[in-house]
């Protein structure tokens, strides 16, 4: 019995849970970010299973057949890899700045958009 | 093609409006002296004036001021080289009772008016030209009509200018005027009137403030009457309707600084206008639930179509859409119990009164129910018995009122409301063989003494306003005048005679006929209103006179000249108003005399029959009655002392009731007052108050505070801290994918 794409899903859904509650539960704001990144990579896991069992069958001109995969899923898994960088080093920044003006990183105590 | 253009006749008084406002009143403001360097009298005087007066623009009332103290005497100002008048002398004194401007003047004269600008004397002459023009065409196209009788005109007349207002689906609104022979001989009376009027109005006017503004409101008048005269749908007489209700506001509250005078009765001439004006769209709403009853039963507001569609209607709807309509000409003509506005409108200056009386405003409601004729002939019989008994009970009830008044212009206001009644009931009377010629020619013939009337009286009042220096109407300050004033005094002799239904008088005829006309139909009530009534007013016209221009001690018995109970020396008016008196007193006498009136509205109509009219016991009746009523006036007036009648009639306590009762006007002003103070602003002002207050207000402010306590409750979800955010969205996404997930289980 080998890989099927529900395996991915699963992985994908239970990375994605685990690093919600992170996002949801720590207070430390490095331990939030920790969280998004997993729940990032948990889109990246389900977007690359998609693209891996998504196939198509291309017919070549000399007669021999074979299955393609659709690359779009994989290209994306690359860019919020790209992106989740960005935003890692911006989020880090952030929280070092809020650091520096509030002392804490608690994101408890961080609450200026209040009503 | 005579036909075809005699629209100029109703833009011209238009144009004249247009020029007056935009071109030579402008001049006329423009030329006026403006000082920058002010005196301290003046100030003072600019500033109080300035205070009480908030019409004029405060450069104007800084150059007033400055103007009456630099003024010099001139011939146009009599006041300063009048010797009676000490109060001029020390100018600069008081200047809370108009002393700087020169003695006499109102709070509406203005001192620079005796040097009339060129641009308000432009404007007067525009006005006069363009009337005169439309005077002119409308006569050619009367005698042209009569002379050689056009059978297109008389059937259905012309179409002389049409434009589509709006046009939805079936329904055409048009803007459309139209003349027949109906359309002329109104149009006759109402530019001759006009033109006279305005002619007078050089004169009467020359020392009042806004001379220009006078003129373009009297084209303005009348041509909204005019476009009553033109209408060929309902549309536009409502049209007109209004535009006649506003130009009348604006004319009777002319002198709007004047106050008003409570001791003799008399409100201000702002608060008349907007009585006017009020008591008016009190009968509109009538009016407007009838063309709305009519359009909407037949589809169409043309007169012409109309005469054949009612036909079709059902008999009931029919007859009550032509009551309602009935309510605004009650409205507009000052009838029972809408008269009210009319003597208050005496307020506005003379020219205005014989306009509004004689040709423009009251006549409009006559004119209506005329042109409306075959529509009232049409429904139920109930219809014309409702325009005859109101007519009849006002003819009689403003006659009885009239009987005592002392205020010479409200003598003829009653009278005016009382001759209006005999219009309506000439017209509710005639029948389909005379249609709406009676009444018309009531109509044609009291313009003409109506308006000779009123000038006359704005002659008496100019020259007694000359004399005491101060605005004088009451009769009991009058007396004696005829000597004096010998034009005036004749041509009113004449206007009396004719209103009194003397023989040989226009009056006579037009008057006896309705009287006639009631006889031969068997109305009894109406023929016996109608006949008392005629005696009556010979009485008090005849009272009027002799109070004001004989007297016991004068010649002809007392009845021409006699002693001045007023002070100062009285003179003849200026030409400019004896003219138009001279005139006007042609066709009082001649009017009557042209006996093809009925067959000229009416091709079918029976002629009136001098010969026959004068051999029916009917009429000698009538004459009787007159006569009677003349004799006991002059009995009265003529023999014995003004102090004496009054101290007999005070010293009985019946007549002395009678007396207080009419001279109250039967207290319906008192009543009126009242009701508004009472019942409308105090009951049905209230409650509306109350309702908007609570109810209304209630809503609104209610929703907003829910909304905004609402709004408050929930500002707490928002922490500011971004788990509590991140849960709310993941929350809100997995509640939607089990929804989502038991959906679709559900529909598979």
């Amino acid at each position: 019995m080998g890989l099927t794409l529900n395996h991915f899903l699963i992985l994908g859904a239970v990375l994605f849970c685990i690093g919600l509650y992170g996002a949801i539960s720590k207070r430390n704001a490095i331990a939030v970010l920790m969280g998004i990144e997993i729940m990032l990579n948990a889109v990246n896991v389900t977007m690359i299973g998609f693209s891996f069992f998504n196939t198509v069958k291309v017919h070549r001109p000399d007669g021999f057949g074979n299955y393609a995969q659709y690359l779009t899923g994989q290209i994306f898994a690359i860019f919020i890899i790209t992106v989740a960088a960005a935003e890692a080093a911006v989020a880090l920044a952030m929280i070092i700045a809020i650091y520096r003006k509030r002392n804490t990183v608690d994101v408890g105590e961080i609450d200026m958009m209040k009503w | 093609m005579l036909y075809q253009y005699s629209w100029t006749v109703l833009f011209a008084p238009l144009l004249a409006f247009a020029v007056i406002i935009f071109v030579t009143r402008v001049w006329d403001m423009l030329s006026r002296p403006r000082v920058q360097e002010v005196p301290a009298h003046g100030d003072t005087h600019a500033d109080i004036h300035g205070s009480i007066d908030p019409h004029h623009d405060s450069h104007n009332e800084r150059a007033r001021g400055a103007d009456a103290i630099n003024r010099v005497p001139t011939d146009g100002d009599k006041s300063l080289d009048d010797p009676t008048n000490s109060n001029s002398l020390p100018i600069g004194r008081d200047p809370i009772h108009g002393v700087l401007h020169g003695g006499h003047l109102d709070d509406d004269d203005d001192p620079k008016v005796p040097f009339l600008s060129a641009g308000a004397k432009a404007s007067a002459y525009v006005a006069l030209v363009l009337m005169a023009f439309a005077c002119i065409y409308s006569w050619i196209l009367l005698i042209n009509s009569v002379v050689s009788p056009d059978p297109m005109l008389v059937k259905t007349g012309y179409t002389v200018f049409q434009y589509t207002w709006l046009n939805l689906g079936n329904i055409n609104y048009q803007i459309a005027f139209h003349i027949d022979h109906l359309a002329i001989a109104m149009m006759v009376v109402v530019t001759t009137v006009t033109l006279l009027v305005q002619f007078y109005s050089q004169g009467y006017m020359q020392n009042s403030a806004g001379y220009a503004r006078f003129y373009s409101y009297l084209s303005l008048f009348a041509f909204s009457m005019l476009v009553i005269v033109f209408a060929q749908n309902f549309l536009v007489i409502f049209t007109g309707w209004e535009l006649v209700g506003l130009s009348s506001y604006l004319l009777i509250g002319f002198w709007i600084n004047k106050k008003a005078k409570p001791e003799e009765q008399r409100p201000s001439p702002a608060s008349a206008s907007l009585q006017a004006f009020v008591v008016n769209r009190i009968g509109d709403v009538g009016f407007i639930i009838g063309i709305m009853i009519l359009f909407v039963s037949t589809g169409t507001f043309e007169f012409s179509k109309l005469q054949i569609a009612v036909l079709g209607m059902n008999k009931t709807a029919l007859t009550v859409a032509m009551i309602c309509i009935f309510c605004g000409a009650i409205g507009k003509s000052a009838q029972f119990p809408l008269h009210v506005w009319l003597p208050s409108a005496m307020e506005g200056p003379t020219p205005v009164s014989a306009l509004i009386h004689a040709a423009t405003m009251v006549a409009a409601g006559v004119y209506m129910v005329a042109r409306t004729f075959p529509l009232f002939y049409a429904a139920d019989p109930a219809a014309f018995q409702v325009v005859g008994w109101i007519g009849a009970f006002t003819a009689f009830f403003a006659a009885t009122i009239a009987l005592v008044q002392s205020d010479f212009k409200r003598v003829l206001a009653f009278s005016t409301i009382s001759q209006l009644g005999y219009m309506f009931v000439g017209l509710a009377v005639a029948g389909s063989e005379y249609g709406a010629g009676p009444g018309m020619f009531h109509l044609f013939t009291h313009a003409f003494f109506k308006a000779l009337l009123f000038l006359g009286a704005g002659s008496v009042l100019f020259a007694l306003h000359h004399a005491m220096h101060r605005e004088v109407q009451d009769m009991r300050l009058m007396g004696g005048l005829a000597t004096r004033m010998p034009i005036t005094a004749a041509t009113w002799l004449i206007a009396t005679l004719a209103i009194s239904g003397f023989p040989g008088f226009s009056g006579f005829f037009s008057k006896e006929t309705i009287i006639g006309l009631a006889y031969d139909h068997q109305q009894w009530g109406l023929y016996a209103l109608t006949l008392v009534t005629a005696g009556l007013t010979a009485f008090y016209m005849l009272r009027a006179f002799i109070l004001a221009f004989g007297g016991k001690g004068g010649y002809l018995g007392g009845l021409w000249g006699g002693p001045y109970r007023g002070e100062g020396e009285v003179h003849e008016s200026p030409p400019t108003m004896t003219i138009p008196l001279i005139l006007l007193a042609i066709p009082s006498v001649l009017a009557g005399y042209w006996t093809g009136f009925f067959t000229y509205l009416n091709p079918d109509a029976k002629p009136l029959d001098i010969a026959q009219l004068l051999i029916l016991p009917d009429t000698w009746i009538g004459v009787a009655v007159s006569l009677v009523g003349l004799i006991v006036a002059y009995a009265i007036y003529a023999r014995v002392e003004l102090t004496k009648i009054e101290a007999f009639v005070q010293s009985r306590p019946a007549l002395r009731t009678v007396h207080r009762i009419l001279y109250n006007r039967y207290y319906i002003d008192a009543f009126y007052d009242w009701l508004v103070k009472y019942v409308v602003l105090n009951g049905i002002c209230w409650l509306a108050q109350a309702f908007d207050t609570y109810v209304i207000d209630g809503i609104v402010n209610g929703v907003a505070s829910l909304i905004t306590g609402f709004g408050s409750g929930v500002r707490r979800v928002e922490t500011g801290q971004v788990q509590s955010y991140m849960i709310g969205f993941f929350g809100g996404v997995a509640v939607l994918a089990v929804l989502a997930l038991v959906l679709i289980n559900v529909v598979k």
